[in-house]
């Protein structure tokens, strides 16, 4: 009793989420992440404090 | 009537995954872990289930995925090397027999490990792995909790769905993986978008923690409880409330021990007094055996090289007060043992696969730890809102590992496919962010160029 109550509880469970993924479109590809609005690394350590903000600046996108 | 539901529910959920291949894998997944067949009594059983969905995997994979997507780590060349590895030491095996058996299942567990980071390409697909392992182990966790609860628990008395001690069905190998996956169920429970954080979310990962948190309780295994107190201690680290947490965590702690049955705290106080328990005496004993081997076989033994040890060892006597009464040789009870199995991941790997097997697997588990801080520490400074989600799964893996990594200084289950499945999350999650990171780089030449970003374009299959 207990084990069926198991069975079916995480069975059942598994095949909605599968369900669910046969809906998303994002499963197999996603789009394009948002452009980052400064550089990392050395990059940045290279650009100035102003140069850093004028760049977000330029992102109205972003 | 058992196997027929079984049946119609793999072809069904099989039927689903012609539409969408990536859910083969997460069907193979279903099958390592769960074994259906096990529970089944004939239908399942006499056809290969896992080699066809693994074939049907591997298909779906190379006719619908986007390859060039794929990237590898160096943890994924070690997964590979691990199994050259292995495959060679089977060949030379102290004990060739019980060797080739083990290698029948470990390599698999790790030729899926090293396939799966390729298919994890998007976040829904990492998350969709961390909801299967879940699910998963939760048929065996629910079972477990509840009869606990009930009152059916005990040592090696414990049924979870079939009276089987392999894979996860072990008593502490599913205490071990109950407590590791707590923090993947948090994750999920905050950041999934499979099953959207609701009511009914938070009242389902209620009750399977807890059910999580029965299981040492049920198995009266002490690797469980280990496990729960390295758990306590891991969770603090990123607790704003941590003096209030700690304070209700004992406090929790001390109103349960009453409530417990008294043959688990019984059991469990004999962690104190390893000396006098022999399963402990034992687990001394072996790795004193694997230390002394490795000098002379610096390479491993091969699978199961354990079976060829002849070890003795001493019990001292406890007196009725559980006071060692110890001087006298006369009164220790001596035993002698054969085939005595390592009860530590780190001496299985030791022993059988010799130095360059353990630093290999170190390597790979160490490596996941530090590669999931790196990443924490990334995208805690990266802050951006659609990655929200990034540094709070790397800290559930890293935690899910460290506990495994505790666990198992206990329990031999160092080639436990579960375990290398969340090492594949790991490698998928750190390959994946790699990518997106270099999708999302700044570019100055071509921002001055255009004046502006230019807008992402909208990927083939998005909405």
């Amino acid at each position: 009793m207990i084990d069926n109550f198991s069975i079916l509880l995480s069975h059942g469970l598994l095949a909605l989420a599968f369900w669910y993924l046969l809906q998303r479109d994002d499963m197999d590809a996603e789009a394009p992440p948002v452009p980052d609005k400064e550089p990392e690394g050395f990059g940045h350590q290279r650009l100035k404090p102003g140069q850093i903000d004028n760049a977000a600046g330029d992102t109205p996108d972003a | 009537m058992r196997d027929l539901v079984f049946v119609g529910y793999l072809a069904l959920i099989l039927l689903l995954a012609f539409k969408r291949p990536f859910l083969f894998t997460l069907i193979y997944a279903y099958i390592d872990i769960i074994a259906p067949q096990r529970l089944s009594y004939f239908m399942l059983n006499s056809i290969p289930l896992s080699l066809i969905v693994f074939g049907l995997a591997v298909l779906g994979f190379l006719i619908s995925d986007d390859k060039k997507d794929v990237r590898i780590s160096p943890r994924w060349a070690l997964l590979i090397m691990l199994l050259a590895y292995c495959g060679y030491t089977t060949t030379i095996a102290d004990e060739p027999v019980f060797a080739l058996e083990k290698w029948g299942w470990v390599w698999k567990a790790l030729v899926f490990a090293a396939f799966l980071p390729l298919t994890l390409r998007t976040r829904v697909r990492i998350e969709a792995l961390a909801l299967t392992m879940v699910l998963c182990a939760s048929a065996l966790i629910v079972t477990g909790g509840i009869k606990t609860a009930v009152g059916g628990g005990g040592y090696g008395v414990l049924v979870l769905l079939i009276n089987n001690n392999s894979g996860l069905y072990e008593g502490s190998i599913i205490s071990t993986v109950a407590i590791a996956i707590i923090p993947l169920i948090l994750w999920l429970a905050k950041h999934g978008t499979i099953f959207k954080p609701d009511w009914r979310v938070r009242v389902y990962v209620a009750a399977l923690i807890f059910s999580c948190l029965l299981i040492p309780v049920g198995t009266q295994a002490r690797t469980g409880l280990v496990c729960i107190a390295v758990l306590a201690v891991l969770l603090l680290r990123f607790n704003k409330y941590r003096f209030m947490y700690a304070a209700g965590a004992v406090t929790l702690g001390l109103m349960a021990i009453p409530l417990l049955p008294q043959s688990f705290t019984e059991r469990m106080e004999t962690i104190q007094n390893y000396e006098a328990d022999e399963s402990a005496s034992t687990r001394i004993a072996v790795w004193s055996w694997t230390l002394e081997y490795v000098k002379t076989h610096p390479f491993g033994g091969g699978f199961e090289a354990y079976r060829q040890n002849k070890i003795k060892y001493e019990i001292p006597v406890i007196d009725e007060n559980g006071l060692d009464t110890g001087d006298v040789l006369s009164q220790e009870k001596e035993i002698v043992d054969e085939g005595r199995a390592y009860h530590s991941s780190y001496f299985e790997m030791l022993g059988e696969q010799g130095w360059p097997g353990l630093v290999i697997w170190l390597l790979i588990h160490v490596g996941g730890v530090w590669r999931m801080e790196v990443i924490r520490r990334q995208y805690k400074k990266r802050a951006r809102e659609d990655e929200e989600w990034v540094a709070p799964l790397a800290i559930a893996l890293q935690n899910a590992q460290i506990i495994y990594l505790i666990g198992s200084l206990f329990v031999a289950i160092a080639f436990q496919p579960f375990v290398y499945m969340l090492i594949a999350m790991q490698i998928g999650l750190d390959t994946y962010l790699v990518r997106r990171r270099k999708e999302a780089a700044w570019r100055p030449i071509k921002q001055r160029r255009l004046g502006k970003v230019a807008p992402p374009e909208p990927a083939p299959n998005s909405a």
